[in-house]
């Protein structure tokens, strides 16, 4: 049955080929027959690459050890939902996995796009074939999934029990499916500049595509931050490890281009910049995969060392020769159509906010590599720990959060003194209040106190914007007040979406801020007795010890108090997982939206007296709330409008034209 | 247009300026913040060559776990244990707070971070990261064989 998998991943290396070879040629040529050919060679691929994935699976799901990958990474022990995310549990797996996504995202916009973008869909499709066939390739002769041990081992080694964690489930494909769906976005900017079809039609179609990635990648990214919160026990969710890096650094460069192609949209500004920034995020998703799974950066959470390494890099490195060299060409036809008017305008707001992004970027991206380029110029390998990116971050993050607030208040091309006064004082002064309310609070720690004031400060200003929106139109319309923001949310979902994810973001602010007053506790107590810690009491109750087929488990019952009153019970774990002759920590957390109680059992004596460490942890769940969020507004923004739908109209019209005329050229 | 003009290249000596600003303040930050938190990361044959700067915060990687040499306190926090590369062991004192990672046990490749005392060769780390050699994949198939066996055996 593997072979079958095998023979189908050929299968789809000489499909993508063929596709990129006869999409190319169909657009040199104008010939049609062959564009459409090209076209289905796409969807052929996504097929052959869904058998294969379907294959990997039975091969976990029957045990099947024979299949290194298969031995590597699953047993007998484990339940049917790891088998099933054991596809990516791995190397080989993960990758394809990742070619899967690839070719999903591929046929979706071949489907998606028959009757649309015609002029640009043959060299979209060429660049999106052209990566699902590099990947083949690494399927094929670096990381091939179905490789066959010489002998049947009787069991498998399993998945690692750290990574059997039903958010480990979801992580990884969410993760997935950012990285892997900035090459649309990528590929349709490279067609616009083979094409020289530079006009915003590319743009539309890279907004929408950049968007359901760059959604996907920072959910993926907050629910890894969850991840670690609950099963890696250090009370922590970002450690600013190389790997969280690779995959923050596209998702800043994402954010960027989502923010100035709107210049572009309404300015004709920014042309190159947008371009080089759809090239730069996809760049960085190849990056951060070179990165991880070559073994050039050690990390604590990397991949093993493997010969894919010079494959990616190699790739990466032609990919951005040919994607620059290639804007290079087009710089003449790429020439501005206005220039900045004014300071106070909504455009310098964004070209700052775009600098911010950058900013945070290169601060990431050299903080990575800081090593690697350390010991090029001085023989001595300099590493850089999360103090350094904080510290680098911090203030670059509240300019950024200060923006979120600020850039909607401005209007296009300039803004008067006058109506500068107007939206300003509300907010500003809201926030300014709130420093002093905070500091009689307590906060003296200044980034904190200027991050909840600004928080405030954002908050009034994205409340003022749907209050005076609403407002608005119930002058014009006569609608309840609620109506009224209601349709108005609804009919400029771009921008009342954009203005959620903003408050989405006060949400991660105010819970990164939260950090600042986190408060960290060891305790060693005998069974019985209880203990004060900050306003909450705990009582040792009892020890308990099990076992199961995957892993044995000592858990300690602590009774949870705060000014007398009984909260909940709290069991941490320490498990035992024999396969991997290895422990995990499982933390309890008493959860609130002011604060978390989180506890760690550290480990217990002969006497079953037990070691806890405890964090208090503020604000904290305003991070997984501001995660939420930062989907229903992003939902809410991608949603098609009645316009969306009219356009598309549009240009499915005109595309019928267009192959109306190449199919009957003499009727024409 | 003439008269537009002066304005315009004011405004753009505006923006110049203004950029020039935040690329100062960024590289101040940086270098701030690579001042503040480096740490040179050795090998365990450098560090026991005895020629590196002692001031310096050290990470140390590329060492693992000699199996057997973890010693715990009663509540499995602390560890004292040795590390080696093959030909060298040194011995570590754990000296931080957090709890040390899931991954770390015997044979476990760890990077540590802290001082290293020449005169009695100890090394206090505080920050431990461990990454088990099996994380992922690497790990010898024929020890899995083998530690399959003993355990049905």
């Amino acid at each position: 049955m593997v072979d079958i998998g095998y023979f189908a991943l050929c299968l789809a290396l000489l499909a993508s080929g063929y596709a990129v070879w006869a999409s190319a040629l169909g657009a040199q040529r104008g010939h049609l027959g062959l564009i459409r050919s090209g076209e289905n060679a796409v969807l052929a691929t996504f097929a052959l690459l869904t058998l294969a994935v379907l294959f990997l699976w039975q091969a976990l799901l029957s045990h099947d050890f024979q299949v290194e990958y298969v031995a590597e990474n699953s047993n007998r022990a484990m339940p049917v939902f790891y088998l099933v995310t054991a596809l990516w549990g791995g190397q080989n797996g993960s990758l394809l996995f990742w070619g899967w996504i690839l070719s999903l995202y591929s046929a979706t916009v071949v489907g998606l796009y028959r009757q649309r973008y015609r002029e640009l869909m043959p060299y979209v499709v060429a660049t999106l074939a052209f990566t699902s066939f590099f990947f083949c390739i690494v399927h094929l002769f670096a990381a091939d999934p179905f490789q066959r041990l010489p002998f049947t081992p009787e069991d498998g080694r399993g998945l690692n029990p750290i990574l059997q964690h039903p958010v480990m489930a979801i992580h990884p494909p969410l993760l997935y499916l950012g990285m892997v769906g900035m090459v649309v976005p990528f590929a349709f900017a490279i067609s616009a500049l083979l094409t020289g079809k530079l006009d915003t039609t590319w743009l539309r179609a890279a907004r929408r595509w950049m968007l359901i990635p760059w959604t996907f990648l920072g959910f993926g990214l907050l629910l890894g931050g969850k991840w670690a919160y609950v099963e890696l026990g250090w009370g922590g969710y970002w450690a600013w490890d190389p790997v969280e890096n690779a995959s923050l650094m596209p998702w800043l460069v994402g954010t960027a281009f989502l923010h100035s192609i709107m210049i572009q949209e309404r300015k004709g500004m920014l042309k190159v910049w947008n371009l080089a920034l759809a090239i730069l995020t996809y760049g960085l998703c190849i990056f951060g995969t070179f990165m991880t799974r070559s073994g050039i950066i050690s990390s604590v959470h990397a991949f093993a060392q493997s010969k894919i390494g010079p494959f990616f890099g190699t790739f990466l490195v032609l990919t951005l020769i040919f994607s620059f060299g290639l804007l290079l060409l087009r710089l003449p036809m790429l020439k501005a159509e206005n220039r900045l008017e004014s300071f106070a305008s909504r455009e310098t707001a964004f070209l700052l906010n775009n600098w911010v992004l950058l900013g945070m970027l290169f601060a990431v991206f050299w903080g990575t590599v800081f090593p690697l380029v350390s010991e090029a110029v001085t023989g001595e390998q300099i590493t850089v720990g999360a103090p350094f990116f904080n510290q680098v971050n911090i203030p670059i993050g509240l300019l950024l959060l200060l923006l979120t607030g600020a850039g909607p208040l401005f209007a296009w091309r300039r803004t008067s003194s006058e109506s500068l006064r107007k939206n300003f004082i509300v907010p500003v002064s809201a926030g300014g209040l709130s420093l002093g309310v905070f500091f009689a609070l307590g906060v003296r720690d200044p980034y904190a106190l200027v991050s909840f004031g600004l928080c405030i400060f954002v908050v009034v200003a994205l409340g003022a914007e749907f209050h005076s929106g609403a407002k608005t139109r119930m002058r014009t319309s006569r609608e309840a007040y609620l109506v009224a923001l209601w349709r108005l949310s609804t009919k400029s979902r771009r921008r009342y979406g954009g203005y959620m994810t903003h408050l989405a973001l006060v949400f991660l602010f105010a819970g990164f801020t939260g950090k600042a007053f986190t408060e960290e506790t060891e305790i060693v107590i005998e069974q019985g007795a209880s203990h004060q810690v900050g306003e909450y009491r705990i009582v040792y109750q009892s020890l308990a010890f099990a076992e199961n087929a995957n892993y044995s488990t000592t858990a300690a019952a602590l009774a949870l108090h705060r000014d007398g009153q009984f909260l909940g019970t709290l069991l941490p774990e320490r498990r035992y997982y024999p396969a991997f002759d290895q422990g995990t920590t499982e933390v309890s957390i008493y959860s609130t939206l002011r604060e978390d109680f989180y506890v760690i059992l550290v480990g217990s004596a002969e006497n079953r007296s037990a070691k806890f460490q405890v964090y208090i942890n503020p604000l904290i769940n305003f991070v997984w709330l501001g995660a939420v969020l930062l989907v229903v507004g992003a939902l809410w923004a991608m949603w098609p409008t009645s316009r969306d739908r009219r356009l598309a109209q549009v240009d499915r019209q005109t595309a019928m034209g267009l192959v109306a005329t190449r199919e009957h050229p003499h009727r024409a | 247009m003439l008269p537009q003009a002066p304005d315009s290249l004011m405004r753009r000596h505006k923006f110049t300026l203004g950029s020039l600003v935040i690329a100062a303040g960024l590289i101040y930050l940086f270098v701030a913040g690579v001042q503040q938190s480096t740490a040179t990361h050795v090998t365990l044959q450098i560090l026991m060559d005895g020629s590196l700067d002692q001031s310096n915060r050290i990470q140390l990687g590329g060492s693992t776990v000699v199996p057997g040499s973890i010693k715990w306190d009663p509540y499995r926090s602390r560890p004292e244990f040795a590390i080696t590369d093959g030909e060298r062991t040194l011995k570590v004192r754990y000296t931080g707070h957090a709890v040390l990672p899931d991954t770390f046990k015997d044979e476990a490749l760890v990077v540590l971070e802290g001082k290293y005392h020449q005169n009695n060769h100890t090394f206090d780390a505080d920050l431990i990261f461990a990454k088990c050699p099996s994380k992922y994949e690497g790990q010898d198939y024929n020890d899995h064989i083998k530690a399959m066996d003993a355990r049905s055996g």
